[in-house]
């Protein structure tokens, strides 16, 4: 069933952030949301999300900062048990050594609380808790602005085993094109709150249509990292 | 975690020994003559200078004020309270009885002021700015501005006087604590509600709430896990001033109910100038603080361990 939410909006302090936005989503689809630092795309994101709950489906949410996903009073254990409790799932420790070890936080001491934990770790943990369960869509706003190159690197290998294995839809939140350019089949482009160009990335990176995407595709190259 | 426990210890003699001097010299430095004070409440009758002039050579008022000041506080590392300048009794006991009057309707007091609190801050914020929270804020401050003696005596026109259905004056049955207790309850209860309601909705701005409802996690479990312990801290934190407030109501609800207790200890022996018996009151009180603060300085490390890291 394709994800769809029609009329997205957003308003702060009097000011339109989001212009109505409609976006649809393929079952499995991997899209790219890209644009300038304040275009809106975390705000896009919040509106996406909160519409398909409104529509019952299940989403993932790996926050732009790990202070928006963990408590800092409570240890990493309970946010792990609680996650696993509010899904319904057993707490699976398999499960949880398989991804902790390929997201390297296995040696992380799970009674600490969040800020016992560097602030990369604690983003790969929210990650970690993202994966749970077999939600319709996960939202990932920049899950790798926190990592060095190659943890980034296993990190979003870890993330497309896991979305092909259950068919999960992903929407990559990023300002980093050459990460895109690797990780989606879809880009969309936002600036000053708008939804300005929507296609698949080959087409974004080597044709793009609009000042923004021109703008973002001729910093594509030197911006490239390993993953 | 040795030098916190010194730290405290040194604290604490600090502040005790601070306690006791100042005590002291107000008492030593206030106008009229302690002696005749003494000699009154002794006697019960207006002295002659012989029998003055006795009580003060008795007392050791007659020594220098320093003299006299290390003369009652030598005793007391010790834990020797000294006699009674008018009855001549030792002190202890009869501070041990009074504390028993007194440290039950406090605790009691302070059940009742958390039973009324709680329920009526977490009512009040289910809806900010609705009708439950406006009728939370304005009885809380209605009880805030009320003074605990005014109340004491409403409580007692209605309930011992109108309706007759509670004993008023004295402290001989049970029944008897109702009112005191009611009187200083309600006055906790108000300032209470006006923190703990602040502290929950100070903890619904934190910025990981959004991420546990799309976690699926539920309002109840969140309110439960979340709301609460981030809402605790700066209750706790005010717990202190509650604390002092709660002692001087305790002066206060005694003397209007005429009840044996800490209060009624202390305001007789100011007037009767006892020094021994208003120094251990004083001091009593001082060392309750210097606990209960101890204790709120533990409880808030265990709520959040980020306060006293050095790199949190
Ligand atoms: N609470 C707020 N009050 C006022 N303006 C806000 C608020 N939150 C966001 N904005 C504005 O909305 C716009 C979009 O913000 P948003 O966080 O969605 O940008 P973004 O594309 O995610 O940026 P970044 O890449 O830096 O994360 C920004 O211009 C920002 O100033
Ligand atoms: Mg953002």
């Amino acid at each position: 069933m394709t994800l769809s939410a029609i009329g997205l909006s957003a308003m702060r302090s009097g000011r339109i952030i989001l212009h109505p936005t409609s976006v649809e989503i393929e079952p499995g689809a991997r899209i790219g949301l890209v644009g300038a630092s304040g275009s809106g795309k975390s705000t896009l994101g919040h509106a996406l999300i909160d519409a398909l709950k409104a529509q019952g489906l299940q989403v993932a949410h790996v926050p732009q900062s790990p202070d928006e996903a963990l408590d800092p009073l409570r240890s990493l254990a309970f946010h792990w048990h609680e996650a696993a409790q509010a899904r319904g799932l057993a707490d699976g420790a398999a499960h949880q050594r398989a991804i902790f070890s390929a997201l390297k936080i296995d040696g992380g001491d799970l009674r600490k609380r969040p800020w016992g934990w560097s602030r990369g770790m604690q983003q790969r943990f929210v990650i970690a808790m993202a994966l749970m369960g077999t939600p319709d869509l996960i939202v990932l706003d920049e899950p790798t602005s926190a990592l060095d190159p190659v943890i980034a690197a296993a990190t979003m290998n870890l993330l497309d085993r896991h979305l092909e294995r259950t068919n999960t839809a992903m929407v990559l939140i990023t300002h980093d094109l050459g990460l895109a350019a690797r990780r989606v089949s879809h880009l969309m482009v936002m600036a000053a709150g708008r939804l300005v160009e929507e296609a698949e990335t080959g087409k974004i990176l080597n044709n793009p249509q609009t000042s923004e995407a021109k703008r973002l595709a001729a910093h594509r190259n030197w911006m490239e990292v390993p993953c | 975690m040795m030098l916190t426990v010194v730290g405290f210890l040194v604290r604490a003699m600090v502040v005790l020994t601070g306690t006791a001097l100042l005590t002291f010299a107000l008492l030593w430095n206030a106008p009229g003559d302690p002696a005749q004070a003494i000699a009154i409440a002794r006697f019960n009758a207006v002295p002659t200078q012989d029998v003055i002039d006795q009580v003060r050579a008795e007392a050791g008022l007659n020594a220098s004020f320093w003299a006299a000041f290390l003369n009652w506080i030598g005793p007391l590392l010790l834990f020797d309270f000294g006699n009674s300048s008018v009855t001549g009794r030792p002190v202890g006991p009869d501070l041990w009885v009074a504390a028993t009057y007194s440290f039950p309707l406090a605790i009691t007091a302070l059940a009742i002021g958390l039973a009324i609190s709680l329920p009526l801050a977490i009512l009040a914020t289910r809806r900010p700015g609705g009708f439950m929270d406006r009728f939370a804020v304005a009885i809380a401050s209605l009880g805030t501005a009320i003074p605990a003696f005014w109340l004491g005596l409403l409580l007692i026109l209605l309930f011992a006087v109108q309706l007759a259905w509670l004993p008023a004056m004295g402290a001989r049955t049970p029944t008897h604590a109702v009112l005191p207790a009611l009187t200083l309850g309600l006055g906790i209860a108000a300032s209470l509600t006006r923190i703990i309601r602040s502290g929950i909705l100070e903890a619904w701005e934190q910025p990981f709430l959004a991420a546990f409802r799309h976690r699926g996690v539920s309002d109840r479990a969140i309110g439960r896990d979340h709301i609460g312990p981030h809402a605790a801290v700066p209750v706790v934190t005010v717990f202190g001033l509650e604390l002092a407030f709660l002692l001087e109501g305790v002066v206060v609800v005694e003397v209007i109910f005429g009840r044996p207790g800490l209060g009624s200890f202390l305001t007789s022996a100011i007037l009767a100038r006892d020094f021994p018996h208003v120094q251990a009151v004083v001091l009593l009180t001082a060392l309750v603080f210097v606990v209960v603060n101890l204790i709120i300085d533990v409880v808030y490390r265990v709520l959040d361990p980020r306060i006293g890291e050095p790199d949190a």
